[in-house]
């Protein structure tokens, strides 16, 4: 085998064992594949997803947030995509912007009528990307430069 | 008034590209030298043009100018002054204007310091800039206008206001490092072209560019560091890099452009792997434009929440047809660029640089993978999914390994070829360092990916050690020195080679770091005053909690006393939960902050954030983590830095300093 020949087949080597590689860790029951979860929609969930670990994305409902009296961590709120919704429960640090309307995406696993997140971030804040304030929505005198 | 100045320096600088194009395209074709250098001026006149327009966008946000929707949409007037500035680069129209404004300075540079050298290469150069700058320019002008006039139907009289988590003395720079890094890979990826059309396969213009790319690599370097720095100190979840799209797509150009930074040598020293760093210099550029796109386009969900835009088409074709045209060009030059040279041994210093940058590219492969999967299989299967930070983890951590062991083997590699005596001299005492280490951790209990890292570091370390004390050994034999001027001159004397055992000891403390977050603990609970919980070998008291507000903000502050479980005394931790915006009337508009507090030593970080209050309780939400050993990867990120800066330093070109 001349020289070239010789490193044509190493670096083809690497590349073969790199392939290999990928395909083991995206499709074996290890840790890697099984952070590859599915983004479905609620009307979805209920039907083929039970006890899954999947992710939802939607806005959180107006007035449906619940924290409990005794553990500040522990909220019910319910997830809104379009005409579907479903009953979250969270346990975990909420992220600052979470609140009524906020987009939110959760992942967990559904269970019995209610979806049990273990991860949950917020999307863009509205705020930085919606209206902006006019007069009567901000009294400029109360603000301290 | 003068923001109509800004759009018409914008609309100027867009003629005068164009003007570039014609000019100097007619100066190939004629080869009247006159149009050579009014091509050159009118390329200097486009990127002065987009840099007023810059300066005029700045001022508008210092003076805060809500009659110009940008200006209303990222500053208000409680914004401070420097983060005015920096709204510069919040949004998507800053921020194609800044990706422009850098190119033109860069630009302005490398036509002023090649006015006479290179001159068969510099034509085609600027019209490769010129073509990349009229991209932005047509962005610019026509898709997304900074100085596009505020379309509310009221007079704005105050602004949205600067993400206060973009308020940080960190995010104001990070942001411009990542893009000094991403647009100056611009300027070799010209002269790659510039070459290719110029059949020019001279190291002449590489020793041009190796400086550039270097800068411009160190610049990306620095950006991808801040930011995981940045996310560490601010965002709250306790970690410095999460594999988010946004992340990954700074991480691949610098992953390909680091393989470029190693191979590069080679052409210079040995006129090899030519058109293996034509295709490297080509994706690299491809992927910085890659990465403005997936961070501008919306296609993928982030972090880094920017709005879905057209944008994303332009990008896309314009990645497109970069990728088509450059290796189209290399495709039919190829022959010109072949090496008659051949690799000799896979024990010599040229293939030990050529695995390395097989599996710099692998990696950045992997990463790609990874990060547009979920674009893949929406568009095959139909299904949304998501790749999570533990795929890549997983993908990654052996291949990572695999390039830590690279640095350690490949400085001990002679070129052309290394004798089995040599072999065995070399790498005795990294290997006995390597097992003994991995002992001791086995013995520690330290198993797994974390023991690999650490063994693996212990062996570069020796490695890097032993290449030092040799050239020290020498010197102080030879001159007479002592040990301390001897390594002061050693790097001296070859800045770049010892530059890069600098940087690579960085690359090592980087990875002890990382092997620290295998035993990350965390706890989070509801905290009432004078209450203690346990995280860890810790317990945390919750001694007082206070309010107070503050010119922008409402803040609640937390003190905790941290104590070990033994009830030693550890240290005071004042993590805030704060309220941006509390005098707003309108409680969707206010936005709570949580502004953490973090106990650093060398060994380990003791990180607290207020996650929520309960104010008429008293009763305060903390989330502690103990993250081992994080400070190292800052520490090797100084010594990565420094050693790039050494390494890239001009020699003072003397004769009598030649050795």
């Amino acid at each position: 085998m001349n020289s070239k020949n010789k490193f044509i087949f190493a670096v083809s080597g690497i590349i073969l064992v790199f392939v290999v590689w990928v395909y083991w860790v995206s499709t074996s029951p290890g840790e890697g594949a099984k952070s590859m979860v599915e983004f479905i929609s609620i009307e979805d969930l209920e039907d083929d997803y039970e006890n899954e670990r999947v992710r939802l994305g939607g806005l959180i409902q107006d007035g449906s947030i619940q924290i409990s009296e005794s553990n500040l961590l522990d909220v019910h709120f319910m997830l809104d995509q379009d005409d579907e919704s479903v009953k979250v429960h969270y346990t975990k640090t909420r992220p600052d912007l979470f609140k009524d309307g906020a987009e939110v995406i959760v992942e967990g696993v559904y269970n019995a009528g209610i979806f049990q997140a273990d991860m949950l971030q917020t999307k863009c804040a509205s705020r930085y990307e919606g209206d902006l304030r006019d007069e009567s929505d901000y009294n400029m005198d109360e603000v301290e430069i | 008034m003068i923001p109509v100045a800004g759009a018409v320096s914008l609309n100027l600088s867009l003629a005068f590209g164009i003007l570039t194009l014609f000019s100097i395209g007619f100066y190939i074709r004629n080869n009247d030298f006159r149009l050579f250098l009014t091509g050159q001026r009118l390329s200097l006149a486009s990127s002065g043009l987009s840099l007023i327009a810059t300066i005029i966008l700045t001022n508008e946000l210092i003076i805060g100018n809500f009659d110009l929707d940008y200006v209303a949409h990222y500053t208000s007037n409680e914004t401070p002054i420097i983060y005015k500035i920096t709204a510069l680069w919040a949004g998507q129209a800053g921020s194609m204007l800044f990706w422009l404004a850098i190119l033109s300075l860069y630009a302005i540079v490398v036509v002023l310091q090649n006015k006479r050298e290179h001159i068969t290469l510099m034509p085609w150069v600027i019209i490769v800039i010129t073509i990349v700058q009229l991209f932005f320019l047509g962005m610019t002008n026509f898709v997304t206008n900074p100085f596009e006039p505020t379309n509310a139907d009221f007079i704005v009289m105050n602004g949205n206001g600067l993400n206060p988590l973009l308020q940080n003395p960190t995010m104001a720079i990070h942001p411009p490092m990542l893009y000094l890094g991403y647009v100056g890979f611009t300027i070799p990826f010209a002269f790659a072209i510039a070459a290719l059309i110029k059949k020019d396969a001279s190291s002449l213009w590489v020793k041009t560019i190796r400086r550039w790319t270097l800068v411009t690599w160190l610049f990306l370097g620095i950006g991808i560091i801040l930011g995981g720095w940045w996310a560490y100190l601010e965002l709250g979840w306790g970690g410095y890099w999460a594999w988010d799209p946004v992340e990954n797509a700074s991480f691949m150009p610098w992953l390909t452009g680091t393989a470029f930074v190693h191979s590069i040598i080679i052409q210079e020293k040995k006129n090899m792997l030519k058109i293996w760093n034509m295709i490297l210099i080509i994706l690299t550029f491809t992927l910085c434009i890659f990465g403005t796109f997936l961070t501008r386009s919306g296609i993928m969900s982030s972090v880094h929440s920017f709005t879905a835009s057209g944008l994303g088409p332009l990008f896309f074709g314009f990645v497109i047809l970069i990728l088509i045209v450059s290796y189209g060009l290399l495709y039919v030059r190829r022959d010109h660029f072949q090496t008659e040279k051949r690799l000799e041994s896979f024990t010599s210093r040229e293939s030990g640089f050529l695995f390395n940058n097989v599996i710099f590219v692998v990696m950045c492969f992997a990463v790609f993978w990874g990060t547009i999967f979920p674009v893949i299989s929406e568009a095959v299967r139909g299904t949304k999914i998501t790749v999570g930070a533990p795929f890549f983890n997983q993908i990654n951590i052996p291949i990572g390994l695999i390039l830590l062991f690279l640095t350690g083997v490949g400085p001990l590699l002679a070129w052309r070829n290394t004798s089995k005596e040599s072999l065995i001299k070399n790498f005795t005492l990294p290997l006995i360092v390597a097992f003994l280490s991995a002992g001791v951790l086995l013995a520690l209990n330290v198993r797994g990916n974390a023991m690999m890292t650490l063994a693996l570091s212990s062996f570069v370390f020796t490695s890097i050690a032993i290449e030092f004390w040799r050239g020290i050994r020498a010197r102080t034999r030879k001159f007479d020195e002592s040990i301390l001027s001897a390594l002061f001159q050693l790097i001296r004397k070859n800045r770049s080679r010892y530059g890069g055992y600098i940087s690579h000891l960085g690359i090592v403390l980087m990875f002890v770091g990382f092997s620290g977050h295998a035993f990350d603990i965390e706890n989070e609970w509801g905290l009432q005053i004078g209450s203690k919980e346990t995280v860890g070998n810790y317990e945390v008291e919750l001694a007082a909690l206070s309010e107070v507000e503050r010119p922008n903000h409402y803040a609640y502050i937390a003190d905790l006393n941290v104590y070990t479980t033994a009830g030693e005394f550890v240290t005071e931790l004042h993590p805030e939960k704060r309220i941006y915006f509390h005098r707003d009337p309108n409680p969707d508009k206010r936005q709570p902050h949580s502004e953490l507090d973090i106990y650093s030593t060398l060994v380990r970080d003791i990180y607290s954030i207020f996650t929520g209050v309960d104010p008429k309780n008293k009763v305060g939400y903390f989330k502690i983590m103990i993250n081992p050993l994080v400070q190292w990867v800052w520490i090797g990120s100084y010594f990565l830095i420094i050693g790039t800066v050494i390494a890239m330093w001009p020699v003072r070109r003397k004769k009598y300093e030649l050795e």
